[in-house]
């Protein structure tokens, strides 16, 4: 029964992720990622990374998600969009050509490379028991021992995006420029 | 689930060309923003599929959900930003087209 789930989730991931690159209107594209997040997540959950599961679904599906529905509706790109934007005929087909090899290269190239290096050790494992499995302990405590620095980075990261954000969006005050 | 995790790493790297063939192909600024977005999930996904990957009946493996973590902390900042400078560039040349914001082509 997992199993069919997870075949059927991984397809659905993959048609939401088409329909993410092939649609028309920016709302769709974000919608479909939406279903891409969600699909994945439930993937998460049944691989049993409950906490990746709620992370994905809390942190993607629910604030990423919000922020790129909040530009498309701002935006109001319906409007826009209209123009020649419509990829295939436009393109032409050297440069889908080149895309697709490129794609396809980086795919199998990720694909064969994490197969290849997964197969092998690897950093010292961190490996708990099963029967004193409780994940976000664990991974707390990871984070704030072995991986303290990369968390107190990241930590500095979001800090340092958030005032870029704020810098970025603000509106520029031109005194003798009209109100726009 | 009895899934190999082989099968989760072709679904990430189906997923990561899907990406990168949106991000090269679409000219839309916020399809190019999912886009990357759908790159750092195959990447999360391929993180799991390796902690699963590593572990046994005897244990689960932990370095692959915490560098998850650290993947969508980075893609949550991404996001911010990017979209961001979508609504600075909307605002002065009120165009989403890349074609249309080329000032800094040699």
């Amino acid at each position: 029964m997992a199993e069919f789930l997870f075949y059927a989730l991984s397809i659905a991931a993959v048609l939401f992720g088409i329909g993410v690159i092939s649609a028309k209107q920016p709302l769709m594209c974000v919608l479909s990622l939406l279903g891409s997040f969600v699909c994945l997540g439930v993937i998460y959950l049944l691989a049993q990374f409950q906490f990746m599961a709620a992370a994905q679904i809390l942190v993607y599906a629910g604030a990423i998600m919000v922020l790129f529905l909040f530009v498309v509706m701002l935006l109001d790109l319906g409007n826009v969009e209209e123009l020649k934007e419509n990829s295939m005929r436009i393109l032409g087909k050297k440069r889908i050509t080149v895309a697709v090899v490129v794609a396809g290269g980086l795919a199998l190239t990720s694909l064969l490379g994490t197969r290849d290096s997964m197969a092998s050790a690897g950093p010292e494992p961190v490996v708990v028991r099963p029967d004193a499995y409780d994940p976000v302990a664990e991974i707390a405590t990871l984070l704030f021992t072995r991986y303290l620095l990369a968390f107190e980075a990241a930590g500095l990261l979001l800090v340092a995006s958030m005032v870029a954000v704020m810098v970025l969006a603000k509106r520029q005050r031109e005194p003798l420029s009209d109100q726009r | 689930m009895n899934v190999p995790p082989e099968h989760m790493l072709v679904l990430a790297a189906v997923l990561f060309g899907l990406g990168v063939l949106g991000f090269l192909l679409r000219r839309n600024v916020i399809v190019v923003l999912a886009s990357v977005e759908l790159l750092l999930n195959a990447a999360n996904l391929s993180f799991l599929a390796g902690a699963r990957m590593h572990s046994g009946p005897d244990g689960f493996n932990l370095l692959g959900p915490v560098f998850a973590v650290f993947v969508i902390l980075v893609a949550a900042a991404e996001a911010a930003v990017g979209l961001a400078i979508v609504i600075a560039l909307y605002r002065l040349k009120q165009t989403v087209h890349l074609d249309q914001v080329a000032e800094l082509k040699g």
